[in-house]
C-alpha cells in the first residue's frame, strides 16, 4: 500500500544519552530530516521524567547510562500504560546479538546500530513515527465508529416498544407482555411492534431482515418510515404484507430480504388472524381441556416467500382461537440457530417443549427462564440477533 | 462453506459443502465469478452435502438467481436436505428458483 511520506516537522522526539557528542550527533541527523521539536535527558531517570514532560512521540534510547540505564527506563514505560505504545529506539552496537535480544526483551520497538550511520538512523526513525500516526489514527477512527455504532443503537432501540408501552398495552388488552431483544453486533436488523386497532383488536408486527449490522439496521429504518405508510386497521394481515411486501422490494437490493409475522389478536372472537414470511414458526398455547393436563402448545406454520424477493408474492392468513389463558410466543431465528458450548443449536422441532420447561418454572413469565437456559447453550457474542415476545391472554 | 466446481457442455455444477452463511459474501464473489465465466445454459447449485444455510444465505442464492437470468443462463438448486431444505421451504424460494428436490 503506498502511503504518502510523513512530514516529520510536527514530530517530537526524545533523546536519552549520557554521552553529550552521541546526543548532538544525533539531534544533528534528525534535525536534517525535518525534526524539529527535540528534547535531551542524561540518564533513564531523567528520561522518564521528560518523557512526562515532553510528551514526545519517539524516544532514542542509550542502553550504558549511570543513574538507570535503558533498559530499565523502557521497562519502566512500559510498565505504564499511557507509554505502551511508545516507540522506542535503543541504540546498541551491532555486533552484540545478546544486547539486541535484551533490547527487545525490555520492550524496544527496534535498534539502531553504532556508530550511528544517518540513512539508517533517519528511515527507522520514520518507520517508527509513520507506524505510531497510522496505529493512533485507526484507534480514533475505530472510536469514532464505536461511538456512532452506539448512538445508532440507541436510535434502532427506540424503534422498538418500550417498557411503558408495553405495560399501556398488556393492561388495555388484558394481556402479559415480555419482550427480549439483544443484536449481534451493535445494530442488528430484528424488528418488532405492537399496533393497538380499537380497543378490542391488537397488530402484532415481527420482522428479521437477513443478515445483521449495518446493512440490516439501515433496512429496519427504512421499514419503519414504510410501517406508518400502510395503514393496518380494515386490511387483512395478508394484504398489509403484500403491501409491505411491494414497497419493500422497491427499496431493497438484490439478496437483501425480510422474514415476517404479521398477525392481528381479536379479543371479541378470541382469535389471532395471521400471515406470514418466512419467520421462525410461532408457537401458540392454548389452555388446557377439561382433564387438567398443561396447555395445549404447537408451532404453527409460518412459510410464505420472504418480503423484498419478488414483487408477485402472495401471502394467506390463517386464524386460530386464542382465548383467555392462551398465548403466543414469536421469535428470531437467532433464537433455533445459535449454539454453543458443546450444545447444538436448539432448533426449530425443540421449541414447544423448551416452551413447556419454561412455563413449568414460571407460569406468569416464562421469558425469563426461556432466556435463561438459551444462554446457557450459547456462547456470546450472538452471531445473530435475538428478539423473542410473549404474548399472554390473562385468564 | 466450500465448494467445488464440475463444467459440463450442458451446464456448470457448483457443489457446496459445510454451512452457508453470513460469513460467507466472499464465497459468493467466486461463484458469481464461475457465472460470469460460465459458457453453459445451466447453472447448477448442489446441496446434498450443504449442512445448514441462514437467512444471509438465503440472500446469496437470490444474488445468484438475478446475476445467472440476467445472462439468460437456468439456475437450479438441487437436492436440499434437512435444514437447508426445511430453511428453504419455509421461505419459500420455490416460487422464485427452481429447486430439484
Amino acid at each position: 500500500m503506498a502511503v504518502p511520506a510523513l512530514s516529520l516537522s510536527d514530530c517530537r522526539v526524545l533523546i536519552v544519552d549520557d554521552n553529550e557528542f552521541n546526543r548532538k550527533s544525533l539531534a544533528l541527523v534528525i534535525r536534517r530530516a525535518g525534526i524539529a521539536e527535540i528534547a535531551f535527558a542524561e540518564n533513564g531517570r531523567e528520561g522518564l521524567a521528560a518523557v512526562d514532560r515532553f510528551r514526545p512521540d519517539l524516544v532514542l534510547l542509550d542502553v550504558d547510562m549511570p543513574v538507570m540505564n535503558g533498559w530499565e527506563m523502557c521497562e519502566a514505560l512500559r510498565r505504564n500504560a499511557t507509554h505502551e505504545q511508545l516507540p522506542v529506539l535503543f541504540q546498541t552496537a551491532l555486533d552484540s546479538d545478546e544486547e539486541q535480544v535484551r533490547c527487545f526483551e525490555a520492550g524496544g520497538s527496534d535498534f539502531i546500530s553504532k556508530p550511528i550511520k544517518p540513512g539508517e538512523c533517519v528511515a527507522r526513525v520514520r518507520h517508527q513515527l509513520e507506524k505510531r500516526k497510522l496505529f493512533n489514527d485507526l484507534a480514533a477512527f475505530r472510536e469514532r465508529v464505536q461511538r456512532e455504532l452506539s448512538h445508532a443503537r440507541a436510535m434502532q432501540t427506540s424503534l422498538l416498544p418500550e417498557s411503558r408501552k408495553l405495560a399501556e398495552v398488556a393492561d388495555r388488552y388484558g394481556l402479559t407482555l415480555d419482550a427480549h431483544f439483544e443484536t449481534s453486533s451493535e445494530l442488528g436488523g430484528d424488528f418488532w411492534g405492537l399496533y393497538p386497532l380499537g380497543d378490542r383488536r391488537l397488530g402484532l408486527l415481527m420482522i428479521d431482515f437477513a443478515g445483521h449490522g449495518i446493512t440490516a439496521a439501515i433496512n429496519t429504518f427504512r421499514l419503519h418510515t414504510l410501517i406508518d405508510r400502510f395503514p393496518m386497521q380494515h386490511m387483512a394481515p395478508s394484504q398489509w404484507l403484500t403491501q409491505l411486501n411491494g414497497a419493500l422490494k422497491d427499496v431493497l437490493p438484490t439478496g437483501q430480504f425480510a422474514t415476517a409475522f404479521f398477525g392481528i389478536l381479536d379479543l371479541a372472537i378470541d382469535t389471532l388472524t395471521f400471515a406470514a414470511a418466512g419467520s421462525p414458526n410461532p408457537v401458540l398455547g392454548t389452555p388446557a381441556g377439561a382433564k387438567g393436563n398443561g396447555p395445549d402448545i404447537r408451532l404453527l406454520d409460518s412459510a410464505g416467500l420472504v418480503l423484498g424477493a419478488s414483487r408477485r408474492a402472495q401471502y394467506v392468513d390463517q386464524s386460530h382461537r386464542l382465548p383467555r389463558g392462551g398465548f403466543l410466543f414469536l421469535y428470531s431465528d437467532a433464537l433455533i440457530e445459535c449454539g454453543g458450548n458443546g450444545h447444538a443449536p436448539l432448533g426449530q422441532g425443540a421449541v414447544p417443549d423448551f416452551v413447556r420447561d419454561a412455563l413449568a418454572r414460571d407460569r406468569q413469565h416464562p421469558l425469563r427462564p426461556m432466556m435463561d437456559s438459551f444462554y446457557a447453550r450459547t456462547s456470546l457474542p450472538l452471531r445473530d440477533d435475538l428478539t423473542a415476545v410473549w404474548v399472554a391472554r390473562r385468564a | 462453506m466450500d465448494f467445488k466446481t464440475t463444467n459440463t457442455v450442458d451446464a456448470t455444477e457448483v457443489w457446496l459443502t459445510g454451512r452457508l452463511e453470513f460469513t460467507d459474501h466472499d464465497r459468493l464473489r467466486d461463484i458469481v465469478e464461475l457465472v460470469e465465466q460460465s459458457r453453459a445454459r445451466r447453472f447448477v447449485i448442489d446441496m446434498s452435502k450443504l449442512d445448514f444455510i441462514d437467512s444471509a444465505g438465503l440472500g446469496m442464492l437470490l444474488i445468484l438467481q438475478e446475476e445467472t437470468e440476467s445472462r439468460n443462463i437456468k439456475m437450479i438448486v438441487r437436492h436440499p436436505l434437512g435444514d437447508v431444505k426445511r430453511s428453504i421451504e419455509l421461505a419459500r424460494l420455490g416460487e422464485i428458483i427452481t429447486i430439484e428436490f
